[in-house]
């Protein structure tokens, strides 16, 4: 189990197979007893030590960005929508993987020889680009990628300069290596850990919410990628979080206002245990922490994330170091409650 | 030969405009189990010589590759960057690269992210002033490896398609590279009276210098000028562009008719499909600068079509590739002492 291998797997929005038969795979490796549920999350129980203990839910997405095939030109090019956010803006002449056999793909678009002053600023939406698999026509497009294809970016993981990450899908993949790992400790903790590799995240946090009822924890803690923009022509009060400067901890975000209960326990946690860590500067953004707030009656939540620059596009970086503050925080915190 | 294998490693050779060093290196030590005589010239043109009694023949290809230049370190350690030949900014957002400076460092192109733009800012292309190259090091160690004017070079593997189509990064000229590489493969099998000369040329991405100091140096009977050309491909007049399944020969006042003639006519005779595109101008290729080389070289253009030039994912049919090398074989070996009569009659 490594970050690399963990990335490079294609597991796009509401098609986690491939990442789901690696984690059953690795999970059972380790002597865990991991279930699939209904909403096809990933969950495993350690139990904790403690009396009268509580439930903490660790929520991790398995799902990336990408692509899905919505059809084929009578040339036999594939057209597609995006599964997440993505801004067509940075999948021009890219590679990607199509399909459970990772048909080769690229993403071309007009030479720039051909194109008018108005094409130059004129951005190409979904309806503009296409993936080009090599299919002679139509009918052999569709029979190699037929409408509801999964597609994926296929950038390798690269290591580079100091400390830095460069790869596809580290949103949210640090989260699960950093869960997978804090099962993998022989350590027990005092409470009960729900650890969750959750489905559908992009899509609109589906997985998550039903995991969230179906294990009715005491505490939520999402385990996250989250937008970082510590380069170029940002203004200072916009970059909300910087690589290498620990993982960050929301106070809220577009989709949950943290308990400050729990924030502020586990800033002091933080500190006191020396684990490097920084309060996201700003609300934005979304993710599992609103799915987990409202599920039942209401549950404490908190979310600690690993900034990713150039988030969902094919090359998402962050820093080797914040991934593993990740880790030491989420543990720190687990010990704690 | 494996041509897709040339090709990846062509691909993946570094040799921006003016810099076609390692390039060079590569393709030198592709010609030479075919040719008499490999020579690297001053300015970087591989010239691959085949010995000969009869005319003397050029052809030529570009081995350059459009690329980035380091234009401005910035506080933070983000590098900016210019355009060397013509590369589409389209292309650039979340591209990878390799900055050449001191050490060969591992980059990736960033910007301002959409959440933080406004809606009108979101609905155009970035700039190139907006976009940087992210290397992961500060600004100080940034200015310790990098200097203004290093080049940046793209860094991206190259896919095999289906049915023989082939996407890489250079294809734009580097396919042409290899066309002529199958070509001296082909002509190993043909009785050839032509003196040959395959010259993989630099810096046409920047004003075919390359071709123009190598058609003096050789000075030639016949140019042949190898270059990419538009395919078939969403998003373009289909007036601009041409079918991937066969190469292109050009015609008009920068060619000469007969040779090119000539062409058509050896296409026919061995079965070899071949379009026509018509150039009212200048080419725009090399076949313009070897042309006008000391006294004037008579030449034609043989295109290989191609999807998405100019981007890093440059798509060829490799059957054309191999079938436009299997008709310059012929072309070249079917050259008698004749071939200059009524050239111009």
């Amino acid at each position: 189990m490594d970050l690399k291998t963990m990335t490079e797997i294609n597991a796009p929005a509401g098609y986690e197979q491939p990442l789901r038969r690696y984690l059953l795979e690795q999970l059972k490796a380790i002597g865990m007893e991991p279930v699939i549920d209904r909403m096809g999350n990933v969950v495993v129980v350690k139990e904790g030590t403690g009396e009268n203990r509580k439930r903490v839910m660790v929520s991790a997405h398995m799902d990336e960005v990408g692509f899905i095939v919505t059809g084929a030109t009578e040339e036999g090019f594939l057209k597609v929508q995006s599964l997440g956010g993505v801004d067509p803006r940075v999948i021009i002449s890219k590679r990607v993987q199509v399909g459970d056999d990772k048909l080769p793909g690229v993403i071309g678009a007009a030479p720039i020889h051909l194109q008018s002053a108005a094409d130059r600023k004129r951005v190409l939406g979904y309806g503009d680009v296409y993936v080009d698999i090599g299919a002679a026509d139509k009918k052999e497009a569709e029979a190699k990628a037929p409408k509801g294809t999964p597609v994926c970016f296929d950038t390798p993981y690269v290591e580079y300069g100091e400390g830095y990450i460069c790869a596809k899908a580290l949103d949210d993949r640090v989260g699960c290596y950093n869960i997978f790992r804090l099962l993998a400790r022989e350590e027990q903790f005092p409470c009960d850990l729900v650890a969750v590799f959750s489905s559908e995240e992009e899509v609109g946090c589906r997985g998550a919410k039903g995991a969230a009822f179906a294990q009715a924890p005491d505490i939520g803690i999402a385990l996250e990628g989250t937008t970082c923009n510590d380069l170029g022509d940002v203004p200072d009060p916009l970059k909300v979080c910087v690589t290498g400067e620990g993982v960050a901890v929301s106070f809220g975000d577009n989709s949950s206002l943290v308990n400050r209960n729990l924030f502020r326990h586990t800033l002091k946690i933080a500190q006191e245990q020396g684990v490097r860590h920084q309060v996201k500067g700003s609300v934005s953004g979304g993710n599992e922490g609103g799915v987990m707030q409202r599920s039942r009656q209401g549950i404490p939540t908190i979310v600690l994330s690993v900034p990713c620059r150039y988030i969902h596009s094919p090359s998402t970086v962050c820093k080797a170091s914040d991934v593993e503050d990740q880790f030491e925080l989420a543990r720190a915190l687990l010990m704690s409650l | 030969m494996d041509v897709q294998k040339v090709l990846s490693g062509a691909a993946a050779a570094c040799g921006p405009s003016g810099q076609e060093m390692l390039v060079a290196e590569y393709f030198a030590e592709q010609f030479r189990p075919y040719v008499d005589e490999v020579t690297v010239d001053k300015m970087f043109n591989v010239i691959a010589h085949k010995k000969g009694a009869g005319p003397k023949v050029m052809l030529c290809a570009h081995q350059d590759e459009i690329s980035l230049m380091v234009t401005r370190i910035e506080d933070d350690g983000s590098i900016r960057m210019g355009t060397v030949g013509g590369v589409d900014p389209r292309i650039l957002p979340a591209s990878r690269v390799w900055v050449h400076g001191r050490e060969k460092l591992f980059g990736t192109i960033g910007a301002l992210p959409p959440h933080l733009m406004s809606a009108e800012d979101r609905s155009r292309n970035y700039a190139m002033k907006e976009l940087y190259v992210d290397v992961g090091l500060c600004a100080e160690k940034v200015r310790e490896l990098v200097q203004i004017g290093d080049l940046i070079t793209f860094n991206v593997p190259s896919t095999s398609l289906l049915n023989g189509q082939f996407a890489a990064k250079t294809m734009d000229d580097r396919s042409c590279v290899v066309m002529m590489l199958c070509a001296a493969e082909f002509l190993k099998k043909l009785v050839c009276d032509a003196d040959v000369y395959f010259v993989a040329t630099c810096q046409e991405e920047v004003g075919s210098q390359g071709a123009t100091t190598a058609a003096f140096n050789i000075d030639p009977d016949i140019a042949i000028a190898l270059d990419g050309d538009f395919a078939k491909q969403p998003g373009c007049s289909p007036d601009a562009t041409m079918p991937m399944d066969a190469a292109v020969v050009s015609v008009g006042p920068y060619l000469q008719p007969k040779l090119t003639k000539r062409l058509q006519e050896c296409a026919k005779n061995h079965g070899i499909k071949l379009n026509v595109m018509v150039a009212p101008r200048a080419t725009w290729t090399d076949a313009d600068a070897v042309g006008l080389a000391r006294a004037g070289v008579p030449g034609i253009l043989l295109s290989l079509p191609m999807k998405y030039m100019h981007t890093t994912v440059e798509t060829i049919d490799v059957n054309t590739l191999r079938e436009a090398a299997r008709l310059l074989a012929h072309y070249v070996s079917e050259l008698d002492a004749g071939w200059e009569e009524d050239l111009w009659i």
